[in-house]
């Protein structure tokens, strides 16, 4: 399936019945499960919501059990009086896999959520059977660039909205290809859909929290569990020999070049996306 | 429809609605929306709008700009009201 083809399926509407489940004291999940097989589980960053993986795992559903959720405070999961912190996050992570009877998972992860990828390896490496980390927000010596992204995104979404926040973004994170071949109606689209996943005090929490935590790149070594990096070519925040240069930090990583793809590959290339998570999983299964 | 012929905000909403039946005519709850409701809240995909603005871009002979505000998008009014400004 083509980028084109996979945007014209986008289904970002919740079903009528919304299942969730209680991680923490307050706190409900909402969630999808689909397929069957090894878990595989999808991490949001701050500005997409669980049905958007829809469209972007249809071939994974056929043999994995994929399940996506919106995380604490974000689409349809329980508004919080404060944003939760990363180690929160991680509990919740934690909580949903508890009450989905899932012993361990792969982690799925997109730009900012690969830190709580990160996070939850290394608290709990016993729940975390492989990490697929799509645009990683890792830098070789630290995480500066990708921090000062951020805030200057918040400073644009504060001052200006959420539409010159997505004007700001789009050029950013869209691979230049997929950028001239939506042209301005792909734009505008895709705006519809953005604006369609967060209001702008959810994104305003997340691009907060995305300057805390710990920027070490020393943690990466300490992660045991396989990793694959999938990098696009047009990655604002790794070239590709950068990206192989992370994937050497891991104890056990590699690094899948998608040509032509932005920050979050799968929108450019959902099969070739699907086909290296599947290849992943089933060579670590197979290790097993 | 020529691009200079001069043109009604009625006709264009009529040849909207015309474009939604032939791109999502199955889906009558979309191709029958109200002008004023929200399209996004008729059930149309959001990216499935992307359908809609290249096929009024060739209906109305003009080209959408990356500066229009989110508001143009959201109705057949809107979207036609739009289309009526830019033939003047």
């Amino acid at each position: 399936m083509s980028a084109a083809e996979a945007l014209e399926q986008l289904d970002l509407q919740y079903p009528e019945e919304l299942p969730r489940v209680t991680t923490r004291e307050g706190v409900e999940l909402y969630y999808e499960s689909r397929g069957e097989g090894p878990a595989l589980t999808l991490l949001n960053n701050f500005f997409i919501t669980s049905p958007l993986w829809r469209a972007f795992t249809q071939d994974l559903v056929r043999d994995f059990r994929v399940v996506s959720y919106d995380l604490a405070n974000h689409g349809q999961s329980s508004k919080l009086d404060k944003e939760p912190t990363w180690e929160e996050h991680a509990a919740d992570l934690i909580g949903l896999l508890d009450a989905l009877g899932i012993e361990s998972t792969y982690l799925v992860a997109t730009s900012a959520s690969t830190q709580l990828a990160r996070d939850v390896a290394l608290a709990h490496p016993d729940r975390v059977k492989g990490l697929v980390l799509a645009g990683p927000v890792f830098g070789l010596t630290g995480m500066r660039r990708h921090r000062q992204l951020n805030r200057a995104w918040l400073l644009t979404l504060k001052n200006h909205g959420m539409a010159a926040l997505y004007g700001h973004i789009y050029p950013e994170v869209i691979s230049g290809e997929m950028n001239e071949e939506g042209g301005t109606p792909g734009f505008l689209g895709f705006r519809e859909a953005f604006l369609a996943m967060s209001t702008p005090e959810e994104l305003a929490n997340g691009l907060a929290l995305v300057q805390e935590g710990d920027t070490s790149p020393e943690l990466l070594s300490r992660i045991t569990a396989p990793t694959v990096i999938v990098l696009g070519d047009d990655d604002i925040l790794l070239t590709p020999s950068r990206g192989h240069e992370l994937a050497k930090l891991f104890a056990n990583g590699r690094c899948e070049i998608m040509t032509n793809a932005g920050h979050v590959p799968f929108l450019d290339d959902p099969e070739t996306f699907q086909s290296i998570v599947r290849r992943f999983v089933e060579e670590t299964e197979a290790h097993v | 429809m020529s691009d200079t012929a001069a043109i009604t905000t009625d006709e264009v909403k009529q040849r909207i609605r015309e474009l939604l039946a032939d791109l999502f005519g199955s889906d009558r709850s979309v191709s029958d929306v109200p002008d004023t409701v929200s399209l996004r809240e008729a059930g149309l995909p959001s990216t499935a709008l992307v359908s809609l603005l290249v096929a009024m871009e060739d209906a109305f002979g003009f080209e959408w700009d990356d500066d229009v505000e989110p508001e143009v998008l959201r109705s057949i009014e809107s979207l036609a009201g739009h289309v009526v400004a830019l033939r003047g």
